[in-house]
């Protein structure tokens, strides 16, 4: 069953990624919460997979920060749900986020990347 | 009551929306990919997870929740108050009285002693005043003196000075656009205003000519106070330039000073202040001649008080040096400086505010213990109750948090009602306040009075709540939520500790016991301390004298002979007479010196002899009836005509002819020179009290009033102060309205005199004691009831916890008797410990009110054993009912009820 691939295969996230995976997302367009879920869990090739518990708190805190703002339309299928939406804070909080994020992994590249000193010899 | 919930309602509906409409929309995807509907349901609902836990993690990310919570625990707190109503009624009326006095007390010390001066920098403003060599203070300070420190001064910035004429009871008459209003008027130098920081509001000040003092062409100028422009003027906007009259002179307005100020610091009455320019007589180092002034100066930036006394003091032996007279030189001998601010406020008030405040501290202090005590046995009471929240999931963080909220609930409605206790005791001693520290406006707490009530509110709250929280949250749930595990010794530490706190109760409340009843010993004391004359059935007037009306005309016998003529004829009057002052009136002090002429050691003796000198008609006698102890009183033969007579006292005589004397012997003999003739003594009196009851006798020379025209050396004095003494045959306070009506009928500025009777002045002259033992009887009664509550409640609920385990005893034989000795033995142990703690404290703080103390010793024996006693009556009997409560348990009801 797919459910349960997908949670074999879940890693978890490292602290402060979801906010810039979420933002990331919204600049895709507007968004609600179960929405991202699934484009986070798409695009991510099923590695992803957002919990409920985590995804909401971490909304209404970006919220808070005036990162994303929200508002309530119909979706596809006639139904009422909360759009997330980035602001233009969102967006540079996010340029910021992926500069840190892109040092992070160039730094732990680095150090896995390089020989064992002893093995030089 | 409802409490708002509106802002977090709307929040959180929408929340449950978002995440049901995620819901829906999951289960819409698996149905999509061929769940039946109920397997979809389960399986998302099961990848959501619990709803509301997601919904409480959210909702702490919008801040504000801990708003929310306690808004929660608030609601929740009123629901536990409301089912246990004595209880909340109990905690917020012992709180309230400890708050009341507290904050009452706070507001007199506030007004009295932490008021601020309004000067700018007022820390740095003092005082100087020469003295003789003993230190007592000499006639004030002359121009010529002042003139020379400024110039050669390093330590004080500018030295600035004033005069108020008559002292401080005196008045003048403005006539402002509706009548003329009693002022009080100083004479100071035009560098007052730089000295004390203050500019005026509207116009300028006095100019600055030589030594500080005005400048000739500001003659004839004056400032008006805030209070007088908006009062006798209605805040007339044009008043510079103005000319307005004050006791007939005409005064060109130049300024208006800024709202609160005044200067000197304390007066009553609205003010004015004319320019200080040098007269001739200025210039002169003449005894009687020579004007006199007060001073006021500023340190410099880095100086301070003893450097510049030291400073000065070498200054003042130059300037004594140029004294030709040597009794005028010796007076101006050294100098003292104080502080201004030290100037204002007298030892004893400060000792006496100090030692009350204290009092109300200790007061608030039991009823915090008291208020601990009930809440520990509330506590253990809530047991399960808390449990059962803490078994839900509550954290302890959350529990204690919710019993804080439920304390400072308590103490906020505390305070409110403390705030009303406080005002409603401030007006009960306004008469008090008045006549002791000086304070004639209504007190009402202000806003570091209210800063100060909450911190109280919220000690108090920390101080009784916190400990019962913790230890209630501590108790480990499963054991309460056991079948009746209450009952099974809970909390063993918990009844010791609040026997502890009963401890502790009950030696505060034996301090402030022991205080009030050393006290009560004092105001016993000074009601019979033998005055010397009669009080009752007299009513007093102290006139305020319109002395411009009579300029060049003779008072007495234009003013005072005829109104005293008319008061004598009212209905119910049995004798009235006048006198500059009153026995212990305290509002205007006469001294009379013997010049230092001769260098026998008669001579020297007389010289120091100090007199309080007062001028009085010969119906004095009549209105208080003291005792001749040699020759005659006045009588209505002594005039102006015939021979000057003048009245000594017993102390007088002791003085003026040394110890052992025969009082008799100096009747007949010359004293002073009165109306160009010598005046010769004609009688003596027995000592009496003049100035305090608690002050000896001092040497005391009367003179005739009707024997005084002017011209005479005492007929200044008759203008600046008079009282009319009235002995009635009826209730003396019936007579004011007539004696007002007479007395504004013979000039309309006497209505504004003061009445009082001579019981209320002698009561006014038991000084702080009388206040302070009325106050301390509330707190020490307050003190004594809060006392026997605490040791009540304690030993009621224990018997309450015992029931079941005195019903075994009873069942299995234990006398009854024995049982009722058992309570009784607690009682006993709780009451030994704690008067032997509080004997102990008494015993050692009784000293801090020894300064209003008299006739009886800080630790005086029979009081602290009747107070000792009376604590240990109220104890035991508060004892007697759970005692024979415990005795009279029956046993088949104790075992069934549980």
């Amino acid at each position: 069953m797919t459910k349960s691939d997908a949670y074999k295969n879940r890693i978890e996230l490292v602290q402060g990624t979801l906010d810039m995976l979420l933002l990331r997302t919204l600049q895709w367009g507007p968004q609600h919460g179960y929405g991202m879920v699934q484009a986070l869990r798409v695009h991510s090739g099923e590695v992803l997979q957002v919990e409920t518990g985590s995804l909401y708190p971490a909304l209404h805190r970006l919220e808070r920060q005036g990162w994303v703002r929200s508002e309530w339309k119909q979706t596809e299928s006639r139904q009422r749900a909360k759009y997330y939406r980035i602001t233009a804070a969102g967006k540079k909080q996010l340029s910021r986020d992926l500069g840190r994020w892109q040092q992070m992994v160039d730094a732990v590249a680095a150090i896995m990347q390089r020989e064992p000193e002893g093995s030089d010899a | 009551m409802r409490l708002p919930r509106i802002r977090f309602a709307k929040q959180r509906d929408e929340l449950s929306e978002e995440l049901r409409a995620h819901l829906r929309m999951a289960i819409a995807d698996r149905m999509e990919r061929g769940e039946t509907e109920d397997e979809a349901r389960r399986n998302a609902m099961r990848a959501m997870g619990s709803i509301p836990m997601i919904e409480d993690v959210t909702r702490e990310m919008w801040g504000g929740v801990w708003l929310e919570r306690v808004l929660q625990d608030v609601r929740y707190g009123l629901r536990q108050l409301r089912r246990a109503p004595g209880f909340a009624v109990t905690v917020v009326v012992t709180l309230a009285l400890g708050l009341g006095a507290a904050v009452a007390m706070y507001t007199v010390v506030d007004r009295v002693l932490l008021r601020p001066l309004p000067y700018r920098d007022a820390g740095s403003l003092v005082q100087i005043t020469e003295v003789d060599k003993n230190g007592e203070r000499g006639w004030g300070n002359a121009f010529s003196d002042i003139a020379e420190w400024q110039a050669r001064s390093h330590t004080l910035a500018s030295i600035a000075f004033d005069d108020v004429e008559g002292g401080p009871g005196h008045l003048d008459f403005l006539e402002g656009k509706e009548g003329s209003i009693g002022v009080a008027h100083a004479t100071v130098s035009a560098n007052l205003f730089s000295t004390l920081g203050v500019d005026a509001a509207m116009g300028r000040t006095f100019l600055e000519g030589e030594n500080g003092a005005a400048r000739q062409e500001d003659a004839h100028t004056i400032l008006l106070s805030d209070a007088i422009w908006r009062n006798a003027f209605g805040a007339d906007q044009q008043i510079l330039g103005r000319t307005v009259k004050v006791s007939r002179e005409a005064f060109t307005v130049i300024g208006v000073m800024p709202r609160g100020f005044v200067f000197p610091f304390g007066l009553e009455h609205p003010m004015v202040w004319v320019p200080m320019i040098p007269g001739s007589t200025d210039k002169t180092r003449v005894k009687n001649v020579t004007p006199s002034y007060e001073t006021i100066a500023r340190l410099a930036p880095g100086a301070n008080v003893a450097a510049a006394t030291s400073e000065i003091k070498g200054i003042q032996r130059d300037v004594a040096a140029q004294y030709t007279d040597q009794d005028y030189r010796d007076h101006v001998r050294s100098v003292r400086i104080d502080r201004y601010g030290d100037t204002l406020v007298g030892d004893s008030v400060r000792k006496s505010l100090l030692a009350l405040g204290g009092a109300s501290a200790v007061l608030w202090l039991i009823a915090c213990v008291n208020v601990t005590s009930l809440l520990l046995a509330r506590a253990t009471a809530r047991q399960r109750e808390i449990a059962v929240r803490g078994a839900l999931g509550a954290g302890r963080g959350r529990i204690v948090q919710q019993l804080l909220i439920e304390g400072l609930m308590l103490s906020s409605a505390a305070s409110v009602m403390g705030i009303a206790l406080a005002m409603l005791t401030l007006r009960a001693f306004e008469h008090g306040l008045r006549a002791q520290f000086g304070i004639y406006t209504v007190l009402t707490p202000n806003v570091r009075v209210l800063g100060v009530l909450l911190l109280l509110t919220v000690i108090s709250a920390l101080a009784s709540s916190v400990w019962p929280a913790i230890a209630a949250a501590r108790a480990p749930i499963e054991r309460a939520l056991r079948q009746g595990a209450a009952q099974s010794g809970t909390g063993r530490t918990q009844h010791r500790l609040r026997a502890v706190l009963v401890v502790a109760e009950i030696a505060m409340s034996l301090t402030l016991l022991v205080a009030c009843g050393l006290l009560l010993r004092t105001i016993y004391t000074l009601r019979h301390v033998p005055l010397g004359f009669r009080t009752d059935h007299v009513v007093v007037a102290s006139m305020t004298i319109p002395n411009y009306r009579y300029v060049g005309r003779d008072l007495n016998k234009n003013l005072y002979a005829p109104l005293l003529e008319r008061v004598q004829h009212l209905p119910g009057v049995e004798s009235a007479s006048m006198m500059t002052e009153v026995p212990l009136g305290k509002t205007f002090g006469m001294v009379f010196s013997f010049g230092s002429d001769g260098k026998s050691a008669a001579d020297i003796r007389r010289s120091k002899i100090r007199a309080q000198a007062r001028a009085v008609t010969p119906e004095m006698q009549k209105v208080f009836h003291f005792q001749m102890l040699k020759g005659r009183f006045f009588n209505e033969g002594d005039t102006a005509t015939s021979l000057p007579v003048v009245v000594v006292n017993r102390e007088f005589i002791r003085e003026y002819e040394g110890e052992g004397s025969d009082p008799g012997k100096l009747l007949g003999t010359p004293l002073l020179s009165f109306n160009k003739k010598q005046a010769v003594i004609v009688g003596v009196l027995n000592d009496e009290r003049q100035n305090s009851i608690t002050e000896p006798s001092q040497p005391e020379l009367e003179v005739c009033l009707p024997q005084i025209a002017p011209g005479n050396a005492f007929y200044w004095a008759t203008g600046m102060a008079m009282d009319i003494a009235v002995r009635t045959e009826r209730n003396p306070a019936s007579v004011v309205p007539e004696l007002r009506d007479l007395m504004r009928k013979a000039s309309p500025e006497l209505a504004n005199s003061t009445f009082t009777t001579m019981e209320q002045v002698v009561e006014d002259s038991y000084g702080s004691q009388q206040l302070a033992s009325r106050l301390l009887e509330i707190f020490g009664g307050t003190a004594l009831v809060l006392c026997i509550a605490g040791i009540y409640g304690l030993l009621a609920y224990l018997v309450t916890q015992r029931t079941r385990e005195l019903g075994i005893r009873i069942a299995l034989g234990a006398q009854r008797t024995r049982l009722t000795a058992l309570v009784l033995r607690q009682a006993g142990g709780m009451l030994m410990a704690g008067l032997a703690a509080g004997l102990l404290l008494a015993y050692a703080t009784s000293r801090l009110v020894s300064t209003l103390l008299y006739g009886v010793k800080p630790h005086d024996p029979w009081t602290m054993a009747a107070t000792t006693l009376i604590l240990l009556a109220g104890g035991l009997a508060a004892a007697c009912i759970p005692a024979r409560r415990a005795a009279g348990v029956d046993p088949m009801v104790a075992l069934r009820s549980e």
